[in-house]
């Protein structure tokens, strides 16, 4: 898709902005080591004879490999700028790996195991690393043509923006949390209980928010200047641009047409999400958490939260936004986007894999010109392997899940048949969209478990 | 005291030309001194209302003057001034009217009183007051007591003595205007109300209480011609029906507002008849819905062709389906959510760049989360040996109209 600047050229482009970059987190990190030694808040990490190894010396070694990074991105000499990427094989083999399955099961391991191992990853000089690799393995990929092709691509930046604002905001509640729960563990009071000092909200709140509004204001000013909205071609109703892709935050939903029909995807399941969320007040009981972070007191209420944000949202939204090509396919982040991709798909339905694979028979279909009703039950049963399926994950998981779990147990007794029917459900209609992924993605290449397209019902 | 409510105006007024008379009498009492003017307070605002309740009958209803008499009598008084008169009237009201004027204990039944009563009873008492220092002067014992209100030059006076006498009172602790109220109408003293003080309402308040028993409320009489419900009449029964379109139409230009609603109704009505004119334009700049895609013979076996696609949304398809070789016209719309797809002729399929749909040549979807296969057109050969095209009708795979003659033609 961009073939019209030859390497160099590309690489003389972007050498401005890299050097810029690379000073640019040069001095942050100076700033965070000079920070850390004059607040004598630096942490020793270890010792070699006499002197110490604090963070602040951590930080300042890393802005100095910032530092000589940012002449070598200035100079735009293919040389030079060939150390500052990453190897051609090690891009090549991220390509390979990365497929749909890979991102999506890849990235909710990642978020568990962060989840898991929460108290380590949420220390500040953990986090700060963190941030470090991943502004460095950005700044070492955008030498890659493809890769800065999506990635500085103006529909694009917001989302770049939001990984890492939303990392940030993760980080800060996380943190929180994790410091409220060891409090709880030795009887103090939360952070936020300590620091309840009240403002008035005339002049202190009123005028922080006004700060923030120019502030915001200018930012986005300047934004709208830097960076154009992109202008196509005139619109035509017989030529969909290649790739069609909905406005950034309508991604994760467009990630979910291509497993479900439009019907479901595009508004019954987006209606359950918003009565979901209405339901949530009658659904929780859980009193704990008011005012202050926790996680060890909302552990369900924090794990599905997680899940249907971080997982189904916003992984979708990155997935839709950088992966995903011309003719929707999956794309790595250092792939050409080559229209002419071709992917061996061949989706068949459950219906199809009961009647014809199993059976080795032919599908039930009602006799020509029988009348509607008659079709209509032969249509039943063809589709009857998924409707069963479908009734059974609906009706007996949640009573299964109460007999053989403590912690359902639990729920149920607190909340009573209705009100747990009602969640149960809710949590599985989140669970089906995962499944449903895996069931299109896996060697099957499920279509829909339940396939009407005569009455436009698909599952 | 809901008794009282019921009298009318005019007994209302007879009440306070009486309080007048009354008042002016009592003032003829030489009285000059605090103390004395407080009893001669007391003196007169108890047979005013003594006067009252009798001519209203009843005798534990103490209601004589409403606003009334502060029109009829001395120029205007200020509610401030009748506040003061108030509190100077009370402490005489309850400490020394009752041993004093014991003729008519049951005129000052406490009761709970209207504020009518309270503002009545401070008038009178103020008239009193106000002319009390006119006594000395004495132009007064000349006036009739009955016939004549209270002259003029009185109400100059009335002024001042209010002023003079608001202070005097205010020696009586906390006079709120709510608390003055309060106490006039249980007839106790003003400000916080003791335990004893409590103690000893209901009994006072209790032989009310059998008297109000006693009322006999007259006969009501019956009402006149002009205030009885009129009947009502049978729609139709009175006029004729042709009123009726004349009435009709007569509203509609009957005042300039309802001209003015009529304009816009028809208005809107002319503007929706020009909207459905609209929805049928004289010419079509869409193209035709039936068009001529050249002879058979001009495609080969396996062709999509394409050209049609910019134009008319459609691709002309020669290939084999269910064992026959036929030329049918495929919809260039994707049954997913209607993107275009594009024909990817290294790959030999429809392809939809939204959500990755993929259809084999003979438009049956196979990839993606498309549901069912493309469309097809009608499609026959026209007289001239053409092919044509009709996009009015459709025949869709899954519904089983593929095997329509009309969907396709066999070569």
């Amino acid at each position: 898709m961009h073939g019209h600047v030859s390497e160099p050229e590309f690489l003389e482009q972007i050498s401005g902005f890299l050097g810029v970059y690379y000073l640019t987190l040069a001095t942050m990190n100076g700033i965070a080591a000079y920070y850390l030694w004059q607040s004598k808040r630096s942490a020793v990490l270890f010792r070699v004879g006499k002197n110490q190894f604090t963070t602040a010396t951590l930080w300042l070694a890393v802005s100095v490999v910032f530092l000589f990074l940012a002449p070598i991105a200035m100079s735009g000499d293919p040389q030079w700028m060939r150390l500052a990427s990453i190897p051609q094989p090690l891009r090549d083999l991220a390509d390979f790996l990365m497929g749909p399955v890979v991102y999506t099961v890849g990235t909710m391991v990642v978020l568990l195991l962060m989840f898991l191992a929460r108290e380590f990853f949420v220390k500040p000089v953990v986090a700060w690393g963190l941030l470090n690799l991943s502004l460095l393995l950005m700044g070492l990929s955008i030498t890659d043509v493809d890769f800065a092709a999506i990635v500085t691509k103006p529909d694009n930046v917001p989302i770049v923006g939001l990984v890492f604002l939303l990392g940030f905001f993760t980080w800060l509640a996380t943190y929180r949390a994790v410091e409220n729960d060891k409090r709880k563990e030795r009887g103090e009071p939360s952070l936020e209980a300590l620091n309840n000092e009240k403002i008035l909200v005339w002049p202190d709140l009123v005028y922080t928010e006004l700060i923030c509004m120019v502030a915001l204001t200018a930012f986005l000013l300047l934004w709208a200047i830097g960076l154009q909205a992109p202008l196509e071609e005139p619109a035509s109703s017989v030529k969909t641009p290649n790739p069609s892709k909905a406005p950034w935050y309508f991604l994760g939903l467009q990630e979910m047409l291509v497993y479900f029909d439009p019907w479901m995807a595009g508004v019954v399941l987006p209606s359950l999400v918003i009565f979901g969320l209405m339901a949530i007040p009658f659904l929780d009981y859980n009193k704990a958490g008011n005012g202050y972070y926790t996680i060890k007191e909302r552990m369900f209420a924090y794990l599905t939260f997680q899940f249907g944000f971080l997982v189904l949202w916003i992984t979708l939204i990155v997935m839709g936004t950088f992966l995903r090509g011309p003719n929707w396919n999956f794309f790595g982040v250092y792939e050409t986007w080559d229209t002419h991709k071709v992917e061996a798909l061949n989706n068949v339905d459950l219906s199809e894999y009961f009647w014809i694979y199993l059976l080795g028979q032919a599908r039930p279909q009602a006799p020509a010109g029988s009348a509607t009703a008659t079709k209509l039950a032969f249509i039943l049963y063809r589709e009857a392997p998924g409707i069963i399926a479908l009734l059974l994950y609906f009706i007996v998981v949640p009573p299964a899940l109460v007999l053989y779990s403590k912690f359902f147990r639990r729920l149920f007794a607190h909340m009573g048949f209705i009100r747990y029917m009602v969640m149960a459900n809710l949590l599985l209609m989140m669970a089906l969209l995962p499944i449903k992924m895996i069931f299109r993605w896996s060697p099957l290449n499920m279509k829909y478990f339940i396939a009407i397209p005569e009455y436009l019902t698909n599952l | 005291m809901a008794d009282s409510k019921k009298m009318s105006v005019a007994e209302i007024l007879a009440a306070c030309r009486k309080v007048d008379g009354g008042a002016s009498d009592s003032s003829e009492t030489p009285s000059s001194a605090a103390p004395a003017e407080s009893s001669g307070q007391a003196e007169s605002s108890a047979p005013a209302k003594a006067e009252a309740a009798e001519e209203s009958s009843k005798p534990a209803a103490p209601k004589p003057a409403a606003p009334k008499p502060a029109i009829a009598q001395p120029g205007a008084m200020s509610t401030a001034d009748i506040l003061a008169a108030a509190r100077g009237a009370k402490p005489a009201g309850a400490a020394g009217a009752k041993p004093a004027a014991g003729a008519k204990p049951a005129a000052k039944s406490p009761g709970a009183m209207s504020t009518a009563d309270i503002l009545a009873a401070a008038r009178a008492g103020k008239g009193d007051k106000g002319e009390s220092p006119a006594a000395g002067e004495a132009p007064r014992p000349k006036a009739s007591p009955k016939a004549a209100p209270a002259p003029k030059p009185a109400a100059a006076k009335t002024q001042e003595a209010a002023g003079k006498t608001a202070p005097v009172s205010k020696a009586d602790g906390p006079k709120d205007t709510a608390s003055i109220l309060a106490a006039v109408r249980q007839g106790a003293k003003p400000g916080p109300v003791s335990k004893s003080d409590l103690a000893g309402r209901p009994a006072v308040e209790t032989p009310a209480r059998p008297a109000k028993a006693k009322v006999e409320v007259p006969p009501m009489p019956a009402k006149p011609e002009y205030a009885r419900a009129p009947q009502p009449q049978r729609a139709g029964e009175g006029e004729p029906r042709r009123g009726f379109l004349a009435a009709f139409f007569g509203v509609l230009i009957a005042s300039p507002l309802a001209i003015g609603f009529s304009s816009l109704a028809v208005t809107h009505l002319l503007w929706a008849l020009g909207l459905a004119r609209f929805m049928f334009p004289n010419i079509l700049t869409e193209p035709p819905t039936r068009f001529r895609v050249g002879f058979p013979d001009e495609y080969a076996p396996g062709q999509v062709e394409e050209k049609f696609k910019a134009q008319f949304g459609v691709w002309i398809v020669r290939y084999e389906f269910e064992g026959q070789s036929q030329i049918f016209a495929l919809k260039t719309v994707c049954t997913h959510l209607g993107c275009t797809p594009n024909w990817l002729d290294g790959e030999q399929k429809f392809k939809c760049p939204c959500h990755g749909s993929g259809f084999y040549k003979d438009g049956i979807n196979f990839e993606g989360p498309a549901p069912r296969p493309l469309e097809r057109y009608a499609i026959q050969v026209a007289d001239d040996g053409q092919l044509e095209v009709d996009k009015s009708q459709k025949f869709q795979q899954e519904l089983g109209q593929w095997t329509d003659p009309a969907s396709f033609v066999p070569v």
